[in-house]
């Protein structure tokens, strides 16, 4: 069986006002160009150096052409003068010449591109302040709405909001607490052991987990589970139109979307944070017994004297102004996620993101308002 | 397209017993044989519920029969060749109902996306090939710096069949190619995929509820109704048949309206 490649045969004739010759045969696919391409990369380049007028091409005998022969043959038909082609081509050779002939789209130097970016970004973030001060106003009314008809409150959604980012989240926080814990009195006792101050561990891990590090473990700890999450999920739901259906059926987006899950995980957060307390001090006790003799027993009566109980209630009022602003950030971004994947993608990064520099934010400002108590 | 490199007789498809299961074992598809040959258009219709939709994900490969032997281009999905697997599948373009754009890339992009992936072409002649599909879908070149989320849903319907003629397929998969366009739209939709096969010679398979496409592109209808294909045959044959859902299918109001314009 002959040879069905791509091939080109390439003959002169001395004497005739068109001396060159080319007769292209074979299958001039994607798959039958492969076979020879080098050989036929060369021939083409030669004929390239030729005048147009002196040569003659002629593609009556190629057996098949698809998009990537027609290519080839319309790259090295672009100037020719003489050529015969059977009908079923012509079409498909007009059509890739013409699309070789549309020009490359090419990046032009804007010298105000700098100035175009300075002023988007400006304009995006007023967009995200009008828009998060526009939600959390929506909230409020929705919040107060529900306190007049209390019968409207999602409470199914709330408590399923509560078991998600609440209960399912116990063991990942409860164990990074206890390794939190343990390392923290190691550390702390490595330090003062040689000063004889022993019990100073109890009092700075004591303050240190129940004032700080409980309540940001559980909110960081959220704001990558629960606040992803919550971002994908109300992303997911633009995408598939689903909003705009509660919107159509007159169902308002904040009271059932954004408020049962604000709430639920300002709700949850002081619960979680209160089991991460308790799985650190735990921490903490183990590694006192070991490493600074303290027994359990004297490490429990300790704590209550050397740690004052307000430090516990400003932890636990502080997850729930986290736990709000975790999901409040986290609804927020979910709801701007446009109708594309990297819409989606985008911003569940940034509400993760935000959502931690928010908690950081208002730690320290609970830090600075509350320096004279505890 | 070399005969030899279908499946026997020159099919694109070939199913033999298939048994397809959904769920926790509930059988939908019972000894179902189906063919579709090289160069003509196969349409498959079905109630709704009838498992059109699951045959097509065994045909495409997306599911695994619970028995039975699918070929497609002669090549079984499970075939330990890769290469084959490969081949075969650039072989075939579906058009999927909802278009199935990439969302993130542009008009242009999604288009140059297989070519750019078979790899063997430069960016230039990518760029002559995509431009040269776009105007086969009827779109101008200035529609490629468009995001999908910016189409209408005809001209994603479009720049789908654009991608999805991209690597010139032998086997073209339709699925409700005109669900959801208004009637002149699906008519130009139709008109251009019947230009388009007798311009490029390839297979169609075509799932549609719409009896006017039908009508207007189909050379043989393949009936899925209890478990397997009750029928395959040309459109007069499968319509004189005496079963509920093909004299409900054809019979009813619509059908017989259809009939009359096609």
């Amino acid at each position: 069986m002959p040879s069905r490649d791509a091939a080109l045969e390439i003959r002169t004739v001395a004497q005739d006002p068109v001396p060159t010759r080319v007769r292209a045969s074979g299958e001039w696919t994607f798959k039958g160009l492969k076979e020879r391409e080098l050989e036929l990369t060369r021939r083409l380049d030669e004929l390239e150096r030729l005048p147009a007028d002196r040569v003659a091409w002629d593609l009556t005998a190629v057996d098949e052409l698809d998009d990537t022969g027609a290519v080839w043959l319309a790259n090295a038909l672009r100037n020719a003068r003489h050529v015969e082609v059977a009908p079923r081509y012509r079409e498909i050779l007009k059509q890739i010449s013409e699309g070789l002939q549309v020009p490359a789209e090419r990046e032009r130097f804007d010298p105000l591109a700098g100035v175009v970016w300075t002023g988007n970004a400006a304009a995006g973030a007023a967009e995200h302040l009008r828009d998060g001060v526009g939600l959390l106003g929506q909230l409020t009314l929705d919040l107060a709405g529900t306190l007049r008809r209390p019968r409207e409150f999602p409470l199914r959604e709330f408590s399923a909001g509560i078991y998600r980012s609440g209960v399912t989240a116990l063991p990942v926080t409860m164990l990074v607490g206890f390794l939190v814990g343990i390392v923290l009195t190691y550390l702390s006792a490595l330090q003062l052991k040689p000063y004889g101050a022993d019990i100073l561990v109890i009092k700075i891990v004591g303050v240190g987990v129940l004032r700080e590090l409980g309540p940001m473990l559980a909110s960081i700890i959220a704001a990558g589970r629960s606040g992803s999450a919550v971002t994908a999920q109300l992303g997911v739901m633009r995408v598939t139109e689903e909003i705009e259906a509660l919107s159509v059926m007159g169902i308002s987006t904040t009271l059932r979307l954004v408020l049962p899950r604000v709430l639920a995980l300002a709700v949850a957060l002081p619960m979680v944070t209160f089991c991460t307390d308790i799985a650190a001090l735990a921490g903490a006790m183990l590694v006192s017994n070991f490493t600074l003799g303290i027994s359990p027993g004297a490490f429990l009566q300790a704590l209550p004297r050397e740690v004052d109980v307000v430090n516990f209630w400003i932890g636990i009022g502080k997850s729930a102004a986290f736990g709000f602003s975790v999901a409040f950030v986290a609804c927020h971004y979910g709801l701007r996620v446009l109708p594309n994947t990297d819409s989606l993608a985008t911003g569940v990064t940034r509400s993760v993101v935000a959502s931690i520099t928010g908690v950081i934010i208002l730690d320290a400002v609970f830090a600075v308002l509350l320096r004279n108590v505890g | 397209m070399a005969e030899a490199e279908s499946g026997a007789g020159g099919h694109v498809i070939e199913i033999k017993g298939l048994v397809n299961t959904v769920g926790q074992g509930v059988i939908l598809h019972r000894d179902l044989d189906f063919s579709v040959r090289r160069d003509e258009v196969m349409s498959l219709v079905g109630g709704s519920g009838s498992g059109k939709t699951q045959l097509l994900r065994v045909i495409l490969g997306l599911k695994r029969p619970a028995a039975g032997r699918v070929r497609v281009f002669g090549v079984s999905w499970e075939d330990p060749s890769a290469k084959k697997v490969r081949d075969a599948r650039r072989r075939m373009g579906m058009l999927f109902q909802g278009g199935a754009l990439y969302s993130a890339l542009s008009v242009y992009d999604n288009v140059a996306f297989p070519l750019r992936e078979r790899g063997g072409l430069d960016e230039g002649e990518i760029r002559g090939i995509v431009h040269a599909k776009l105007a086969q879908v009827e779109l101008e070149p200035s529609h490629g710096k468009l995001l999908p989320a910016n189409l209408s849903g005809g001209m994603v319907k479009r720049v789908s069949l654009a991608r999805a003629l991209a690597l010139s397929p032998d086997l073209l998969i339709l699925d409700e190619p005109t669900a959801g366009l208004d009637p002149d739209r699906s008519e130009g939709f139709v008109r251009l995929i019947k230009r388009l096969r007798e311009e490029h010679h390839f297979a169609v398979l075509l799932v549609t509820h719409d009896l006017d496409t039908l009508f207007e592109l189909t050379d043989r209808v393949a009936v899925l109704a209890d478990q397997h294909i009750i029928a395959c045959d040309s459109l007069q044959a499968v319509r004189g048949m005496n079963h509920r859902f093909v004299q409900n299918f054809f019979g009813g109001e619509r059908g017989r309206r259809a009939l009359q314009h096609g």
